[in-house]
């Protein structure tokens, strides 16, 4: 019997009609919606008991007290300590993310060892040979560059180097280099700090203050302190500088300066004050007073820079109808600080009659040291690791360079020189934590453990007025294959027969808190050190330092150190002072979303920068319709930046927040090493950046630079 | 639109945008205390996971008379929540003494329909599924549950805060139901470093927030939708008291 068409088609649609009425294809609808949309698997929770721990933060340059979330004993989240002076509670995205970068794909996860232009990994053991032996080698043709602005790890690391006979101990530029070789010219001595809490009226002269400039945290703190919304202002904020942002958007009042004159301007108001009957004396005053009274009238300023004559006087008459004037120098930037400026900024506090006055600028008095044979700090500052870099790049490298929690090779000024300079040096070790550009250089790469797995410390960072120490303890083990650096330094002398006299570290420390114990001081708890500069009577010594230290708690000694030949360098200033030649001005800034040099971009910060910043990899600077109007360029062109010998496209974002004359560009971007996070985003202004030597001061600055358009 | 609906107590944040640098450390400390997953390209922010974003205010005019602020914004917890009446699962409501517009992950089925009513954009799709770097789950906190993409999810005033300051009251033996002042606060709150945001229950007489709403210069976004928002801004500028809401030129704030 065959099979007509009429059977098929009664066959087929009864075995449709059929199989409708079995579960199967509902069976097989339900299956494929949901392996279709099969969710795939998300990390859940930890579950522990929550407690909370104290150390402070060596990512953020705040040097901030955190209070650490644990659960089960595992770092979480990282919080502002509440007890600490320097945070008051409040953290920066930077000492945020000190417990998540901890996981940072970034991270150096072992000893590498630099095999035919590959890293392999070693163990401790091979590398602790291995530069012993090159450092034998070397002699005292070694170096070591440090970014580490504020830890006793620099006594061990110059101690070190000290043995073998090198001196060559460099710091990574910063507000703190610029204020201290500025402020050295000037006869000052100390480090220079601003009690910004017992100020009534702050002129900022181009520093950032509420984002990079000094311990950043505890000046937002201080401002936010000032202006209660239930009540009046008790202090006005004036901020002098190219753009209206961070610091600019709260202050009471912006003067629009470009980079290089902001020395001009500060000379300007000097030159009111004395009109009205301020008259400088001390060193350097006569050439000062000849300088200014020649040179920065206000009509003249208003030549140079463009501002009217009424700016000055209004700036002049705030200043001095203040009862706690305060003048306040530094860098938009957070680096690279013009010395004139500072120069200048200094000589209106002391025309203000401002100098270790509460709510004036009180320098801070070196603090003891712990280890025999480590470096003064006044004495390392001296060193100028921009020439140094220089030289290596001409061939005139030592024979081993240690670099330490420091990325030249991005964070400087013309940072293509300064990588090629790097690459010229014939061994290199980096102890970084992540793997930066610079360690991506080196021969040996030994990753120094991150804030939260060592003991390390936090010495009065920039900017305070009053000196401040706060420990860094271990929360957690080595997450990696990692080790405290100082540990490691102090087993590697060891090993070369040149004993520093500790085993570890927290032996240093140790040493230290004794040291600061004898030195006097006070634990801020019930009386603040900024209520004890203002007059009142300080609380007693702790009677066990170290245990409030591992509480979380901060030593602070608030005492100015004395100036005995504390002048105006005027003779200095008249060289010194000189704007920026050229018709746009690069003026560089920085935020902290996008991290520092050695930490890259924090992973989670990434959504934080803001789109008029960075787009995929395209980084926006910020310029004026006026500007814009006269390289014909509008919201979102594409233009490319020359200078140093380089040029770098990026587009253009239109913002009224920047003066005529300046293109904003940020810092922080354009890393060709790190992670995911980091990775090409962007580009590094810093490689268009060229630094200028200030005349007669000596300085390199690189605050600002001329710059091409096209 | 669902009814107003009041409640004994009222949580409110006020945000002095006169004191906010715009730092973006409330946001940081957001991601992190409510594990949202850290994303490589964030650049997009339509796509982008954040329950507090820094917005920037410009007055419009050249410099140099341009003047600028940055206004930090959370859930604005609306008392008459537009997101709640839309949503048909329930997966969002208001029902709570405080008055924190909840967000219920596993119900929501994804349609978004909040996303489109809250008129402060502060609803956000999870467009991709929450990845860690290696390891980097192990920071996660135990306070808020993850989320798998496809839902909404929002700011929330950190109510897990909330519940852990109650606990805390208990066991000390007072009243979790009227807090001191300072004894609840969102992360934002806590860590933002000029302390330009004040919290606290705008009902209790005692807390600093009871007062700060009933300045001349406080003011709330998009008041005249009648939304309610229990976020409240502060500004001495007019200008950007102005911005607050769709105002005519001849309008005075």
């Amino acid at each position: 019997m065959g099979i007509d068409r009429r059977a098929f088609i009664g066959l087929v649609a009864g075995g449709v009609a059929g199989t409708l009425f079995t579960p199967i294809p509902w069976k097989m609808a339900d299956d494929l919606s949901i392996w279709s949309q099969n969710w795939s698997w998300i990390p859940r929770v930890p579950k522990g008991p929550v407690a909370y721990a104290y150390t402070s933060s060596k990512l953020c340059p705040s040097g901030t007290g955190l209070k650490v979330m644990t659960v089960g004993g595992a770092p979480v989240t990282a919080a502002g300590n509440p007890d600490h002076p320097l945070s008051q509670g409040g953290v920066s995205s930077i000492g945020r993310s000190e417990t998540y970068m901890l996981y940072s794909p970034a991270r150096v996860k072992s000893p590498l060892k630099k095999v035919n232009g590959k890293f392999e990994p070693v163990t401790w053991e091979e590398a602790l040979t291995a530069l012993a032996e090159k450092c034998k080698a070397a002699g005292a043709k070694i170096a070591c560059v440090s970014g580490d602005q504020t830890g006793t790890a620099n006594e061990v690391l110059s101690a070190f180097i000290a043995k073998q006979g090198s001196s060559a101990y460099y710091m990574v530029p910063s507000e703190k280099q610029s204020a201290a070789k500025a402020w050295s010219l000037m006869g000052g001595a100390g480090q220079p700090g601003f009690d910004v809490d017992n100020a009534d009226c702050v002129f900022i002269l181009g520093a950032d203050m509420f984002e990079t400039w000094g311990s950043s945290i505890r000046n937002r703190k201080a401002f936010g302190a000032s202006r209660d919304a239930s009540g009046d202002a008790k202090a006005a904020f004036i901020y002098a500088g190219p753009e209206r942002d961070g610091t600019g958007s709260v202050c009471d009042a912006w003067i629009p300066v470009k980079p290089g004159d902001l020395a001009m301007v500060a000379l300007g108001v000097a030159w009111i004050l004395m009109e009205a009957g301020a008259m400088p004396s001390g060193p350097g005053a006569a050439e000062f007073v000849s300088y200014v009274k020649s040179n920065c009238s206000p009509d003249k300023v208003e030549a140079a820079c463009g501002l009217k004559p009424a700016v000055l006087v209004g700036v002049a008459k705030m200043l001095a109808g203040a009862k706690a004037p305060l003048v306040v120098p530094g860098s938009p930037c957070g680096q690279g600080g013009s010395a004139a400026a500072f120069m200048a900024g200094m000589a209106l506090n002391m025309l203000l009659g401002r100098i270790n006055k509460p709510g004036g600028v009180v320098a801070l008095p070196a603090l003891p040291k712990a280890v025999d044979g480590a470096m003064d700090q006044a004495d390392i500052l001296k060193n100028d690791l921009l020439a140094f870099l220089k030289d290596a790049g001409a061939g005139k490298a030592p024979e081993a360079v240690l670099f330490y929690e420091a990325n030249p090779a991005y964070g400087l000024p013309e940072a293509d020189a300064m990588a090629e300079a790097i690459a010229k040096i014939p061994f290199k070790v980096s102890f970084a934590s992540f793997m930066d550009e610079t360690a991506a250089l080196c021969d040996l790469v030994l990753p120094n453990s991150l804030t939260l797995e060592r003991f390390d410390d936090v010495a009065s960072p920039y900017g305070v007025a009053f000196n401040v120490y706060s420990l860094v303890k271990p929360l957690t083990k080595p997450i990696y294959d990692t080790r405290t650096t100082a540990d490691f330094i102090l087993a590697l002398a060891e090993k070369m027969g040149a004993s520093l006299g500790f085993a570890s570290m927290e032996e240093v420390l140790k040493a230290k808190v004794e040291a600061l114990a004898l030195a006097g001081g006070f634990i801020a708890k019930d009386v603040q050190p900024w209520q004890a500069l203002a007059g009142s009577s300080a609380p007693e010594p702790s009677a066990d330092l170290w245990a409030d230290l591992e509480g979380g708690y901060a030593w602070v000694l608030a005492a100015g150190a004395e100036q005995t030949g504390l002048g105006y360098a005027g003779g200095v200033l008249a060289k010194a002072v000189k704007p920026i030649e050229g018709k746009v001005v690069l003026a560089p800034y920085a935020r902290q979303t996008s991290g520092t040099p050695v930490m890259g971009i924090p992973a989670q910060n990434l959504t934080i920068v803001p789109d008029n910043e960075l787009i995929n990899t395209a980084t926006f600077v910020k310029m004026n319709a006026e500007t814009a109007s006269w390289f014909g360029v509008s919201e979102g062109s594409s233009i490319t930046i020359e200078g140093a010998g380089q040029k770098l496209p990026v587009k253009v974002h239109l913002s009224e927040n920047v003066m005529t004359g300046v293109i904003a560009a940020p810092l922080g971007f354009g890393h060709s090493a790190f992670d995911q996070y980091s990775k090409g985003k962007g580009v590094n202004i810093l490689r268009v950046l060229a630094a200028r030597v200030e005349e007669g001061a000596g300085v390199a600055v690189w605050d600002g630079a001329a710059v091409n358009i096209a | 639109m669902s009814a107003f609906k009041d409640f004994d107590t009222t949580w409110v944040m006020v945000v002095d945008i006169d004191k906010c640098t715009g730092c973006g450390a409330c946001m940081a400390a957001c991601q992190t205390e409510n594990n949202i997953a850290p994303q490589p390209d964030a650049s997009n922010k339509l796509r982008t996971v954040s329950w507090m974003t820094v917005y920037e205010l410009s007055n419009k005019m050249p410099f140099p008379d341009h003047d600028m602020a940055y206004l930090p914004r959370p859930c604005m917890q609306c008392g008459n929540p537009p997101c709640v009446s839309v949503c048909p699962v329930i997966a969002t409501d208001k029902n709570e003494n405080g008055g924190i517009v909840s967000q219920i992950y596993p119900r929501c089925i994804g349609c978004r329909y909040c996303v489109a009513a809250c008129p402060y954009h502060a609803r956000v799709f999870g467009w991709y599924d929450p990845v860690w770097p290696e390891g980097m789950q192990k920071t996660l906190t135990p306070l808020t549950s993850t989320r798998p993409r496809g839902v909404v999810e929002k700011c929330n005033f950190c109510h897990h805060r909330l519940n852990l300051a109650k606990d805390a009251a208990r066991a000390q033996g007072k009243n979790p139901e009227d807090l001191e002042d300072g004894a609840y606060k969102p992360s934002c709150a806590e860590i933002c470093p000029t302390g330009a945001i004040s919290f606290g229950d705008a009902k209790n007489a005692k807390h600093k927030v009871h007062e700060l709403i009933k300045s001349p210069n406080a003011f709330r976004l998009l008041e005249r939708l009648g939304t309610k928002p229990q976020v409240y801004y502060y500004s001495k500028r007019e200008w950007v008291r102005r911005q607050g809401d769709n105002y005519l030129k001849s309008e005075k704030v």
